[in-house]
């Protein structure tokens, strides 16, 4: 999962950036698959069909969709240059593994090192949003950062009840959907995804 | 019964206005929605004040800040909606909207209703998560309504700073669950069961869970530097609807992080949470009086107004003791001034097709009676004695100059600031020369009568409290 971050800080293209989150959602649906053969409770099949459906298949699928329709095979550049984005990486990936964050990190004491790298995937889907000048890679950031915080979320054994993990999860579909639309307009009003280029509003 | 009745009668209009083809209609059982989410909020707010507390099941509990809120919720909600039936055939008129669209808004405006009710009345931390992320969802489009690139920009932002922070107001949520020994029954956490919980959350992970929240929740409430989005989208979306985003919605998310500061408060102590407040709070009034000066679009002036407001809430929850009582009944005038403003300045926008200040000329003269409704709510919004805004601004400093003088000054220097920057737009809007090629005739009396009728509650609340009312808001000052 952490790997899949880091891909998306490197990738140049929005097609791979797509299927790196699509992998990045099939692992968190495999931490829940593993949760069910655990507790073999239905329900969290249930949510794990919902993620599998929403994350891995259709919200991939939507922004290809988009990318072929539109022609934007490649992402729009960043704010930082690649040297200055992997010494960011390291700092960030380091300030997660920092005594300070020790409270996080050894909520549970067994998962503290995946506890660490789920906060530095939190860390690291924050500068995504940030450094990213293209849209669809702000919108793979925010998603990303969705994914991360419910890595951290089952590594510190805080998993929600199924019912209400149902009603997060069709937050994220109608959100995906929205965002998604949100691109189309302003591709329609821009003819670009670059959001540098929306500058109407200013104090 | 009555918060099921309330969601359940907006889900059935959001579908009956999806399935209909006929405006009046639309208008018709959009009006019966929120009348009746206003009728049944008075009922419980009533029930709250008599028990201190509702809880029918155990998914929903109103104690009396939600019930106030509740209360303020469906009262902006009702007026808005009367608004927004002429405010739209106006726009209509123009050829700016079409049908397609007045049935978009109405849709949204009842979904987005529905999910502050929701916010304020669930029990579950996290279905309030849900909730709050359902109104950014809900009044994205409506931010992005008149379809321009300044207001998909708008709406761009506002989703994507929205969304980052209640995702981190998420984490934050989360994080208080490390109290529970297991996540009660059915894997359901309430409030309650998180206060109760208290002693087993390390307080170290109570602090940076508040900061997430204040963070994440706070951006919501649009508390500087988290307030980027709001001047934009609020001043991007039609009137009626920036009425609910600064009047109501604000609220519902600030209500969120107070229930947050009681378990972190029974954790660490006052302090912590109170200094955060305290900060956050001197920040965004320093920020809005300074950009209030040199404002040069009437909306965005008034969003900026919000963000101030937000910062005294704040800054009285960060006082304690009377500051408290001082933020609780500012929060009631805010969201009733800001929107008689909001409606006020969409009547001025029909008219003048224009949100530029220096656009706007003799607005007194073009439209008299909403003009003087507008400077009324200027004088009561900038705290002008006898409007309550006043007497709450008064509770806040004077808490305030017991502990904290330094920032008291600080404030009420701010706030004059404040004052002489709205003036500044108000002496240029209103006692200038009004344009020979506009008319001068007020739009529609149904244009002038909701604002009127919320500024007449605002008259009234600022020397008469009801019973139940200050029953309510003495509940709610013991309690945070």
């Amino acid at each position: 999962m952490f790997l899949t971050i880091i891909f998306l800080h490197l990738s140049k293209k929005n097609f791979s950036a797509s299927i790196a989150y699509g992998l990045q959602s099939l692992v968190i649906v495999l931490f829940f698959l593993n949760s069910f053969f655990e507790t073999n409770n239905l329900a969290i099949l249930l949510v794990v069909f919902l993620m599998l459906i929403v994350k891995v298949i259709l919200a991939p699928l939507f922004f290809i969709r988009l990318i072929k329709k539109n022609a934007l095979a490649f992402s729009v550049s960043t704010y930082l240059n690649m040297p200055l984005t992997i010494i960011s990486i390291a700092i960030l990936t380091f300030i997660a593994h920092y005594q300070k964050f020790s409270p996080l990190t050894s909520i549970v004491p067994a998962n503290q090192d995946s506890l660490s790298l789920a906060l530095s995937a939190i860390f690291l889907s924050l500068l995504l949003i940030i450094n990213r000048k293209g849209a669809l890679s702000q919108i793979l950031g925010v998603l990303s950062l969705e994914n991360s915080i419910v890595a951290f979320v089952v590594f510190a054994g805080l998993e929600q009840n199924p019912a209400l993990q149902i009603g997060i999860m069709f937050n994220i579909g109608i959100w995906i959907l929205i965002a998604t639309i949100f691109m189309s307009m302003i591709l329609k009003h821009f003819r670009t995804l670059n959001v540098s280029s929306m500058n109407n509003l200013k104090d | 019964m009555e918060i099921i009745f309330i969601i359940i009668t907006f889900v059935i209009i959001v579908l009956l206005n999806i399935l209909i083809k006929r405006r009046l209609a639309i208008e018709f059982f959009s009006i019966i929605a929120s009348f009746v989410a206003l009728f049944e909020s008075i009922i419980v707010a009533l029930k709250v004040s008599t028990s201190g507390i509702y809880s029918p099941f155990v998914f929903f509990c109103v104690d009396s800040l939600g019930a106030i809120v509740m209360l303020i919720i469906a009262c902006v909600g009702f007026i808005t909606t009367i608004y927004s039936i002429p405010y739209l055939r106006k726009e209509t008129a123009k050829n700016i909207i079409g049908f397609t669209r007045v049935r978009q808004y109405f849709v949204l405006l009842n979904i987005f209703l529905a999910a502050m009710f929701l916010a304020i009345t669930t029990n579950s931390p996290v279905f309030a998560w849900i909730s709050i992320e359902a109104t950014t969802l809900s009044t994205a489009f409506l931010v992005s309504f008149y379809n321009k690139p300044s207001a998909i920009e708008a709406a761009w932002k506002y989703l994507i700073i929205n969304s980052i922070g209640l995702l981190l107001g998420f984490l934050g949520t989360l994080l208080y669950f490390t109290s529970m020994s297991s996540l009660g029954e059915n894997g359901f956490v309430s409030w309650q069961s998180l206060l109760a919980n208290v002693t087993h959350l390390d307080p170290l992970i109570a602090k940076i869970a508040f900061v997430f929240v204040l963070i994440g929740y706070g951006t919501k409430v649009g508390l500087a530097p988290m307030h980027t989005w709001l001047p934009d989208a609020h001043s991007k979306a039609p009137a009626p609807i920036s009425a609910l985003l600064s009047g109501v919605l604000l609220n519902v998310a600030l209500v969120i992080v107070l229930r947050f500061k009681i378990i972190t408060d029974a954790v660490v102590g006052q302090y912590f949470t109170q200094y955060l407040l305290i900060a956050f709070g001197l920040f965004s009034i320093t920020i809005a009086a300074f950009i209030i000066l040199t404002q040069t679009n009437y909306k965005r002036l008034l969003a900026y107004s919000s963000i101030e407001n937000m910062g005294i809430m704040a800054l009285g929850f960060g006082f304690g003791g009377l500051g408290v009582l001082g933020a609780i009944l500012h929060m009631i005038y805010h969201a009733l001034i800001k929107s008689v403003l909001f409606l006020s300045v969409g009547t001025i926008f029909l008219k003048y097709s224009s949100t530029k200040i220096s656009k706007i000329k003799g607005a007194l003269t073009t439209l008299p009676i909403t003009g003087i409704i507008f400077i009324i709510g200027f004088l009561a919004i900038t705290g002008t004695p006898p409007f309550g805004i006043f007497f709450s601004k008064v509770l806040i400093i004077s808490e305030g100059i017991k502990t904290y003088p330094i920032i008291s000054v600080l404030v009420l220097f701010l706030m004059t600031i404040l004052f002489i920057g709205f003036l500044k737009h108000i002496i240029s809007m209103f006692f200038s020369k009004k344009p020979e090629d506009i008319e001068g005739s007020e739009n529609n009396v149904w244009l002038i009568f909701p604002p009127t009728i919320l500024l007449i509650i605002v008259v009234i609340l600022s020397f008469y409290i009801p019973p139940f009312l200050s029953i309510l808001i003495n509940n709610a000052v013991s309690n945070y």
